[in-house]
Order: structure tokens, then sequence, then C-alpha cells
């Protein structure tokens, strides 16, 4: 949209479109607030959460966008680990996206909390045993990496445009080539990191006994999987849109390369990994060849389709079709079908733990809501349904994000033409 | 070392609630919650038996039975593993205990318990008379509550409100570790299991299937060992003689 260049700075003027798209944002925060302010007031009887479902939404999105900080710091770091400049054009983009993905995450935990006043006790007396304390720890810390990599990767240009955000960092060709070594080191951390924060968050469900299958040491594997997945999709998407709408440069050949992986990690997470989870019990379940094969292959809930097939299949099937995945559009799809599936997968895990109860006798478990006299306060099994209120807070928390992602690309260097231009001179052929 | 437990007798309880009401009375429990449920094994709905009527002379094949269900206080509290801000945590005397000062309301011990033992003040508590009831002070909304032992009674030398409401002496409470208290005779006496053994939670609470044990004797509401007392209540001065 803007056109008015400044060295390495995307949208260094907002257009009509982008001011409208910042007053979009703004409401949706200002309506998020206003119904946080409301469930403050009410307590979380406003939410679709009762004794029996009682982790709902947040703990949904929450998981999904912990996910979803996965693409852009591995798209950044991995290349810079193994001394490539073949992503370069997309590291500061893909940093950006992470820190705002990682901060929704962690905002959306607070209206989860019944006291929210007591949260500082994380720090005063935490205890160590609790996987919560594990990943909050991780994505605190996670989240400052972001900060300070995005800032590593862009200060030496915000410098040599006499950015206050330089911080007193000199533009000088020694000082970048410094900032070279610091992000190769950076990018060690960065993977590592990464690896533990997709784990820790898995093992908040792997490692408990009450919750049908959420105890199973596949939850950890399969949560890197699926940041991967997400990750990578929420990154095609973005930048998609970014080229689009922006001065920013997505280059062809890197967009079907990328495509490719998505492809290859969605083959691993909703072909592989599913399918390690699957036939276990199901064979042990069954007893004819047919029975245990469709025990296997047929799932049991609508969560499990939509993940599985406009989540799965349909994206596999477009990345794996060469000239398919050359079209933007069919990258752009795939990507967000990608994302749409990671979010199911993400709800299908709540329901498996909440649906049923472990003793689930009449008259079962009390709701924590009484009607009045003669109401019914039990139940047997878990249903949930997320009220406005809920997604009202959620959505306001995700625009948190996007503002974080549109007006990094307004204020930092994002890309540098000369990275984009060096990047294809080094081994691109489009153009 | 006092490590409390109990032992419910199946064959004794008659399923009569009289247990579930006097610990929400006790405890000042929202009308919305129950810390102490009474579940049937049996048919689809409370206090209907499963299998069929007997009809020409056959005999029927019903059967119920009633399961009280509150917290077990395992020894290996998944609930109190979880709890990320130490709010959750196991006494010397084995009592899992909430600090309803400290808790966040992050329901992670709900997640974590498989008895579903835990309940969460969504909203505001409810009671009749609306200041309360009991001897427990309320807890405030947005934190997560269940059944402590009667853990203000025990320090004051009295069974658990449940106990001593029981009409068919099915429940008997006292330490773990003196081998000759009663609870502890009735777990080497009688067959018992644990709820959900295989998951390795180790609950202090047993219970007495197939064969029924004589049940509790019911002298008084003093817990074993202790002096005898002339209140239920904790909160009045109790003394031993009477007036």
């Amino acid at each position: 949209m803007a056109t008015h260049e400044s060295p390495g700075v995307i949208d260094s003027k907002f257009g009509t479109l982008g001011k409208v798209w910042i007053a979009f944002l703004t409401f949706l925060i200002a309506a998020g607030l206003v119904a946080w302010y409301q469930q403050i007031q009410t307590g979380l009887i406003a939410t679709g959460m009762r004794n029996v479902f009682s982790w709902g939404l947040y703990i949904m999105l929450f998981v999904l966008f912990v996910g979803l900080s996965a693409g852009g710091l591995i798209i950044s770091s991995a290349p810079k680990f193994f001394h490539s400049d073949k992503y370069e054009s997309l590291a500061r983009f893909g940093v950006l996206l992470s820190l705002g993905c990682i901060t929704v995450a962690g905002l959306l935990i607070l209206p989860d909390m019944g006291r929210i006043g007591r949260i500082y006790q994380f720090f005063t007396t935490p205890d160590f045993r609790s996987p919560l304390v594990w990943d909050f720890s991780i994505v605190v810390l996670y989240g400052l990496f972001n900060v300070w990599y995005l800032w590593l990767l862009t200060r030496r240009d915000l410098a040599a445009r006499g950015s206050a955000l330089a911080l007193g960092i000199k533009a000088t060709v020694a000082g970048r080539e410094r900032d070279r070594k610091l992000a190769f080191w950076s990018a060690a951390i960065a993977l590592p990191l990464a690896v533990m924060l997709h784990s820790v968050t898995g093992w908040i469900f792997a490692t408990q006994i009450g919750r049908g299958s959420w105890f199973s040491p596949l939850v950890a594997p399969t949560f890197i999987a699926k940041a991967l997945v997400s990750g990578l999709g929420l990154l095609l998407v973005t930048a998609i849109i970014a080229d689009r709408l922006t001065n920013f440069e997505f280059e062809e050949e890197l967009r079907s390369k990328l495509g490719k992986y998505l492809g290859v990690f969605l083959a691993v997470h909703v072909g592989y990994l599913l399918a390690a989870e699957r036939l276990p019990h199901a064979w042990a379940a069954n007893f004819d060849f047919w029975a245990i094969t469709s025990g296997f292959l047929i799932g049991e809930t609508s969560f499990f389709w939509l993940w599985t097939i406009p989540g799965g299949a349909i994206p596999i099937l477009l990345m794996a079709i060469p000239s398919v995945r050359k079209q933007t559009w069919a990258v752009f799809a795939a990507g967000a079908l990608a994302v749409f599936g990671v979010i199911f997968e993400g709800v299908r895990l709540i329901f498996e733990g909440y649906q049923a109860v472990n003793i689930s006798d009449a008259p079962g478990i009390t709701l924590g809501e009484y009607g009045g006299i003669g109401s019914d306060i039990w139940a047997q099994s878990g249903v949930y349904t997320p009220t406005m209120i809920e997604l009202v807070i959620a959505v306001g928390l995700t625009a948190v994000g996007a503002l974080i992602v549109t007006v990094g690309l307004h204020y930092l260097p994002i890309q540098r033409r000369d990275m984009v231009t060096e990047s294809i001179a080094d081994g691109g052929k489009n153009e | 070392m006092t490590k409390y437990g109990m032992v419910i007798d199946l064959e004794r309880c008659i399923g009569c609630n009289a247990c579930a009401v006097a610990c929400s009375e006790e405890n000042n429990v929202s009308l919305g919650q129950q810390w102490n449920r009474i579940l049937t094994e049996g048919g689809e709905s409370k206090d209907t038996p499963a299998g069929s009527y007997p009809t020409d002379g056959r005999d029927g094949t019903l059967s119920m039975d009633h399961v009280p269900l509150a917290c077990q206080h395992c020894e290996n509290a998944p609930c109190v593993k979880v709890c990320p801000v130490n709010a959750t945590t196991k006494r010397e005397d084995g009592i899992v205990e909430i600090d309803y000062d400290k808790c966040i309301g992050c329901r992670y011990c709900m997640a974590a318990c498989p008895y579903n033992a835990r309940v969460f003040n969504f909203d505001e508590p409810v009671t009749l008379p609306t200041d309360g009831t009991g001897n427990v002070s309320q807890r405030e909304q947005g934190v997560v509550e269940k059944c402590t032992f009667c853990s203000h009674r025990v320090e004051e030398g009295l069974d658990p409100a449940c106990t001593v409401a029981c009409p068919s002496d099915a429940r008997i409470f006292g330490d773990l570790d003196d081998d000759t208290s009663r609870v502890s005779r009735y777990i080497d006496q009688y067959e018992t299991e644990q709820l959900l053994e295989e998951r390795n939670t180790n609950p202090k609470v047993r219970y007495i299937r197939g064969e029924m044990s004589p049940g509790r004797k019911r002298s008084g509401n003093e817990l074993e060992g202790t002096v005898k007392k002339e209140t239920g209540n904790p909160n009045v001065e109790s003394v031993s003689g009477g007036d």
C-alpha cells in the first residue's frame, strides 16, 4: 500500500487501509477490555466453563498461540544457525510474528484466572513441581528472547535511520559483523528454547493421569509438530498478506519452498503422529481386520474431522502438487487451513480431557452454578460452549498480537531492500 | 506421626445423603456445589438400580450401591503437584489443604484430580441462610475448594461432620499410622479398595465392599483417642463431664 520508501521499513506511512486496519484492531481491543471488565465484575460464571469442564477457550487458544509463535522464530533462527542467508528476507518478519503470538499466548492466561490479583505469587511462592510454573517461566523467557532477538536483528538499521530504538548502538560495518556472530549464538539458544516451550506446554497436559488421553508421552512431540505446522502456516499467510498490502517482499521461490515444508510438517503431524497415537489403541480394542482398520481411521468427533480433512488432507494435497504449490492462493489456503486444523486439534485435546468423567455415576458432579430451588446442579459428562464474553475477550487479545505485528512493520526495519536482492542473487532464480 | 484417613463401608451405606448434607452445612458450601457427593452405582439416574425387576416367578437382577465420594486426600496428590503457587499443600497429618487466600483460581488442580473432587466458585457462593452455615467461613468467588476432612474439627479433637452424621455407622475416621486405631484395624481386617487405584494416587480414603463391617461404635462426636466432649461444635468451648 504505502510506497514511501525509507531504508528497510516496510510500511513507512499508513495508507487509508492501514489506518482503517489499526482503527479496527483498536476497536477489537477496546471491546475485549470491556468484556474483560464485565467478566471480572461477574466472575468466571460469565464463561461457559463449569466444574465438569473447567478449562475452555482461553486455554485452547493459549495452546494455539504458543504453537503459532514457533514458525517465525524457527524460520529466522534455523538458517542462521546453519550459516545460511536463504531465508534472510523473512528473518525479522518471523521474529516479529513470533513476538506477537507469544504475547497473545501469555495474555490469554490472564482472563482464565479466578483471582488475577494474586498472580504475582508465580514469583513469590512457586511450586517447581508444577508444569504450569515451568510453562509460565518459559513463556516469559521466550517472549523476552523474541524482544532481544528482534532488536539484535534490527538495531544496526535502526541506528542507520537515527532511531532512538537503537539505544545508542552505532551502524558500523564492524558492528554488523559482530551482530552476525551474536545472531548465530542467539539462534543456537532459540532452537532449544522453542523445543522446550512446546514440549513444556504439552507436558501441562501429558503429566495428568486424570484426563483421558492427555496422559501420553506422545503429547510433547505432537506439540512440536503442531507448532511447526501452525507456526509455518501463519507465517505463510501473514507474509503473503504483507507482500500484497505493504512493501514487504515475499519471494515466489521461498514461498513455494516453504509451502513444501508445510506439506511435510503436515504429513508428520496429521499423518504420522496421529497414526502412531491411534494404531495401538485401535489394534488392542478390536479383533477383526476391518474393525481394527476402521477403529484406526475413523474418528469419533467433528473436531477430529475438521482437523484431519480441511486441516490436514486438503493442504497436504495442495502442497504435494508442484504446479499448485507455485500459486500464491494455494500456499495461502494451505497455510490458513493448517492453522484452522490446529485450532480444532487443540479443541479436541481439551474436549478429550473433560467430556468423559472417570467416576461418572449418577447424579455426577456439581456444576458450580445455582439457579434457585429445584434447579439441577448436576452433570455426568462435560459440555462446553464458549460465551460471547469469552469470544470477545479472546478476539480482543488476538488483536493485540495483530497490532504488534502491524506496528512493527511500520516502525522497524523489517526487511532491507539490499537483503532481498542479496538473497535473490545468492540462490534465487526468479526476477 | 499422625496420618489421617477414612474407611467407608459401602455395605453399610444406605445412600441417605446425611453425610452430604452435614458436610455442606458444616463447611458452608454453596448451594451450587457439593464437596461430598453420594453416587449411585446402578441405574442411569440417582437412586435407581441396574438390572430388571423380578417377573413370572423368576429372580430379578436389580442391584444398586451408593458410593460417597469426596476428596480422597491422596498421598501422591496430583492436585498438590500441579498447584503453581503452593496454594494446595499436603499437611504433616496427610490432609490435603487449600489456602484460599493464595489460590489464584487457575483450576489446574481440577484438571489434575481424577476424582473430580474439587469445585470452583465460578459464581458468588449462595447459602441459606444467606450469611452462611456451620463453622467454616465462606470462600470467596474465584477460588477452588474441596473437602478438608473437616480439619477445623479434627484439630479440636472431633470427628469430621460426615462421620458423625452417618446414621448407619459406615464411616470410620482416624490415624492410619497408629496400628491400634479403629481405622487401621478395619483396613487390616476387611478387604478395602482405593478408587482408581491404577492411577497411583494412593488415596487415604478406603472403601469396604463385599463383607459388611460392624461399623463405627457410636459413642460421641470426638475423634478417637481424644477426651469425651459435650458438644460437636468446634467453636464452642468443649467441657468433659457436662453440666
